[in-house]
């Protein structure tokens, strides 16, 4: 999560968001997570686990599609 | 009553003492759009708003350039919600892991230049639109 943070920090394009799975379940559920850290981007379901910065920040561009 | 014991309260204030700026650290509390039953160990429900609220009271009193902005709503959303800095934001009970990733996002959001590295930041500076990255976490 403290990656999202940094992203989100650094870029005024990116904002991010911690969310508590089991207190919001309806939420986790409707993305099909079974895993944390898992990650969302723009509403869709991007990956599970966690990854170095690079990585993150090269998934976060393929889900988007830049 | 503090919420977090000596040592949590030690190990969080020598990381709050590298703030380089001032952060305001907003919770915004309320009825739940969606209820759910959350459980201490030992079987007592939580109130995830007065937990959280106990949970930042405390952490947020062991920096002076930390300020804490308690917000009241009326109507059912997705409370509690935390907002730190410009907004980072992190929905629930900051426990566990998740306190200390909170303490690190205030500790982020208090550098006076981001710590992402200039290759990622570079990176990023390509995207044309906003994007939303949600991280689902589990207080473990």
């Amino acid at each position: 999560m403290l990656l999202a943070y940094k992203l989100a920090l650094a870029s005024p394009r990116i904002h991010a968001r911690g969310i508590e799975a089991s207190e919001f379940a309806v939420d986790a559920d409707r993305h099909g997570i079974h895993a944390v850290p898992a990650i969302v981007v723009d509403d869709r379901y991007a990956w599970a686990g966690a990854v170095p910065e690079a990585a993150f920040v090269e998934r976060v561009l393929a889900a988007v599609g830049d | 009553m503090n919420v977090l014991g000596e040592q949590e309260q030690d190990a969080v204030r020598s990381v709050l003492a590298t703030l380089e700026q001032d952060v305001r650290v907003t919770l915004e509390l309320g009825p739940t759009a969606t209820p759910v039953t959350v459980l201490a160990a030992g079987g007592r429900e939580l109130d995830t708003g007065a937990e959280t609220q106990a949970v930042l009271e405390d952490v947020c009193s062991l920096s002076e350039r930390v300020a804490l902005e308690i917000v009241e709503h009326e109507k059912p959303g997705p409370w509690p919600r935390t907002t730190i800095g410009p907004g980072l934001v992190y929905l629930g009970m900051p426990l566990g892991y998740e306190l200390t990733t909170l303490v690190h996002g205030i500790l982020e959001a208090g550098r006076s230049e981001p710590s992402l590295t200039r290759a990622s930041r570079d990176r990023l500076d390509a995207l044309e639109h906003d994007v939303e990255i949600d991280v689902f976490v589990t207080p473990t």
